[in-house]
């Protein structure tokens, strides 16, 4: 948190993140950030959010700050079901039931294809190589990717997580663009939004490439260009993102309640 | 009534793991539920060159991957959660001493099912698309693979699909909260992918936090997704998840966690953490020493520990198990 701000980069990509989510949806959320700003959705807005982890943890609310994990004892202890991961990732995400889900990502590209398994120097090449970098693969995120009918992206916006075209496709956003998902007939519909620490980008509606859709107000398109690794097409529609409310920062700070968005 | 199954640690390693086997941990995702106990044993029977099959990773494969003696795994994620990048299964993966092949947090239970039901192959709507299908650690100058998610035609509507191949672990080692002598077991939190690989496992050995008399069982009957006709062996040993939690016993050990991920992240720091942490206890009791009693009492305060209140009256003494266990043992 900035003297000047009453609020961190982190927590406004969370409430821009959370803003993403509807009263009633069924809704997955990863460890982390993501299950930051889905359950501070639930609290704001979205009371009626059915929310689950991919562990098969369901309908239950934090307690104590964020999880340590999906399954973690904040999260185990006011659950209404526990099933498994087959029940959550297949029955209900795979299957193409769930309406949102939330995902981070180590590099994005402008189809939306993020890359959580790996930095290599440079490209793969023909025969596979262990990264350089190993990081913590793709988890449940490749099948929200394929599964949910529409998922976003959080990702802290550095100009070497933004590229043309992801090393490694750990989960599919919109592969090469255009229609390129339905060769594989995915039951979910792709990326809907990369919500960063500077903005929000929103994909063509033609060619799926991501657009520049607006700005946080403590950030500019100047910025945003300038730590992006790809040449990013601004919408004409592009705007500043309202600031976050007193409502909505009270919410947020409940459920992070021991503030691992406000340590940056 | 068949005779209990309680053995000794020891003993079920001895008996059920092998060098080079291909061993798969029954865990609930990196911060909860595993018997990473086991796998401090098997460090301690010397065991190497394993083929590890882990939904996730946990501390168990971190410390099994640090110290070189798994040498193959397969895997959907590889972190710990908020605890960050696994350091030991990181280093073993960036140095080409373990291979790692990747899959989804689904695909893991698909192949497991695939498995249970001895199905020549699981058909896959997720890892298609993407370098889980097309990169294979295992045959690397394969490009697009094929030999690991395969592309096959849906014979109804012709669309191409994947197909996953089926897993069978030789032994799994399956962390409970509850399992009576004979191997029925209660899982408190979620049972993750523990259901499919008890099925799908040729060996299973139960590592259970607590042990209850058969009339809970048969209280609950439901809740026991695991039964005794597919347990080898139960083992007994409280705190089997340490530094993991275990929902209704105890919660994670966040310092431990930070401290163990932090060894090894060195070859020192990994020879220095087997000494006091693999190597540094003879039996339970010495093990709960070792932990330290006045952390127990706290990882114990559990926000969790009423979901264990309607069992409680079943668990049985440690005398009254250690004495089932020496008959177990000796027949």
């Amino acid at each position: 948190m900035s003297a000047t701000s009453p609020y961190t980069r982190q927590e406004m990509m969370a409430i821009a993140t959370g803003r993403e989510i509807r009263d009633g949806e069924l809704a997955i959320f990863g460890v982390g950030l993501s299950m930051l700003a889905g359950f501070f959705a639930q609290a704001h807005h979205a009371p009626n959010l059915r929310a689950m982890t991919e562990g098969g943890v369901y309908g239950s609310t934090p307690v104590g700050g964020l999880p340590w994990g999906i399954e973690c004892n904040r999260i185990s202890t006011n659950a209404t079901s526990f099933t498994s991961g087959l029940d959550a990732l297949g029955c209900l995400v795979g299957s193409g039931r769930c309406d949102v889900g939330i995902i981070g990502a180590a590099q994005v590209d402008k189809y939306g294809n993020v890359n959580t398994t790996g930095i290599w120097d440079g490209e793969i090449g023909d025969a596979y190589r262990a990264p350089k970098t190993r990081l913590t693969g793709a988890g449940g995120a490749n099948d929200i990717a394929c599964g949910a009918k529409r998922f976003l992206i959080m990702v802290a916006h550095e100009r070497k997580r933004f590229v043309e075209k992801v090393t490694y496709v750990s989960s599919p956003g919109y592969l090469e663009g255009g229609n390129a998902r339905a060769r594989y007939g995915f039951a979910g519909g792709g990326p809907s939004a990369i919500v960063t620490t500077m903005g929000v980008l929103r994909p063509d509606a033609e060619t799926k490439e991501f657009q520049l859709d607006a700005w946080f107000a403590f950030s500019s398109i100047e910025e945003i260009l300038a730590n992006t690794g790809w040449s990013l097409k601004v919408s004409p529609h592009a705007h500043v993102v309202p600031e976050p409310t007193a409502a909505e920062l009270a919410h947020l700070r409940k459920v992070d309640e021991t503030g691992a968005l406000r340590r940056q | 009534m068949p005779p209990p199954k309680l053995l000794s640690l020891a003993e079920a390693v001895r008996r059920y793991s092998w060098d080079g086997m291909q061993y798969a941990s029954g865990a609930a995702l990196p911060i909860g539920s595993d018997a990473v106990v086991f796998g401090r044993e098997l460090l301690r029977q010397k065991r190497k060159n394993l083929h590890a099959i882990f939904h996730c990773n946990s501390q168990q494969l971190n410390l099994l991957a640090g110290v070189g003696a798994a040498t193959k795994a397969e895997c959907g994620f590889t972190g710990l959660e908020v605890f960050g990048f696994a350091n030991g299964l990181r280093r073993a993966v960036e140095s080409g001493e373990l291979v790692l092949e990747d899959y989804s947090n689904l695909a893991m239970p698909l192949r497991l099912l695939g498995g249970a039901l001895n199905w020549p192959f699981v058909p896959a709507t997720v890892n298609i698309g993407s370098d889980l299908q097309d990169r294979s650690a295992f045959a690397p100058g394969e490009f697009p693979a094929r030999s690991k998610i395969a592309t096959i035609t849906d014979p109804f509507s012709g669309r191409q699909i994947g197909a996953f191949r089926p897993l069978k672990p030789d032994l799994a080692a399956i962390h409970v909260t509850l399992a009576d002598p004979l191997g029925n077991s209660i899982m408190l939190g979620t049972e993750w992918s523990r259901v499919e690989l008890s099925r799908a496992a040729k060996r299973v050995v139960i590592v259970a936090d607590a042990i209850v008399d058969a009339a809970c069982i048969r209280q609950f009957p439901n809740l026991v997704r695991i039964p005794e006709i597919v347990v080898d062996a139960v083992v007994y040993w409280p705190f089997a998840a340490w530094p993991q939690s275990s929902p209704g016993m105890y919660d994670v050990d966040e310092e431990h966690m930070r401290a163990m991920n932090g060894a090894l992240a060195t070859c020192d720091g990994t020879r220095d953490y087997v000494r006091t942490f693999v190597e540094g206890y003879r039996d339970v009791e010495s093990y709960l020493d070792m932990i330290g009693r006045d952390r127990l009492a706290l990882l114990g305060k559990s926000r969790t520990a009423f979901l264990l209140d309607p069992y409680r009256k079943w668990i049985m003494p440690a005398a009254e198990i250690a004495r089932m266990q020496a008959d177990a043992e000796t027949t």
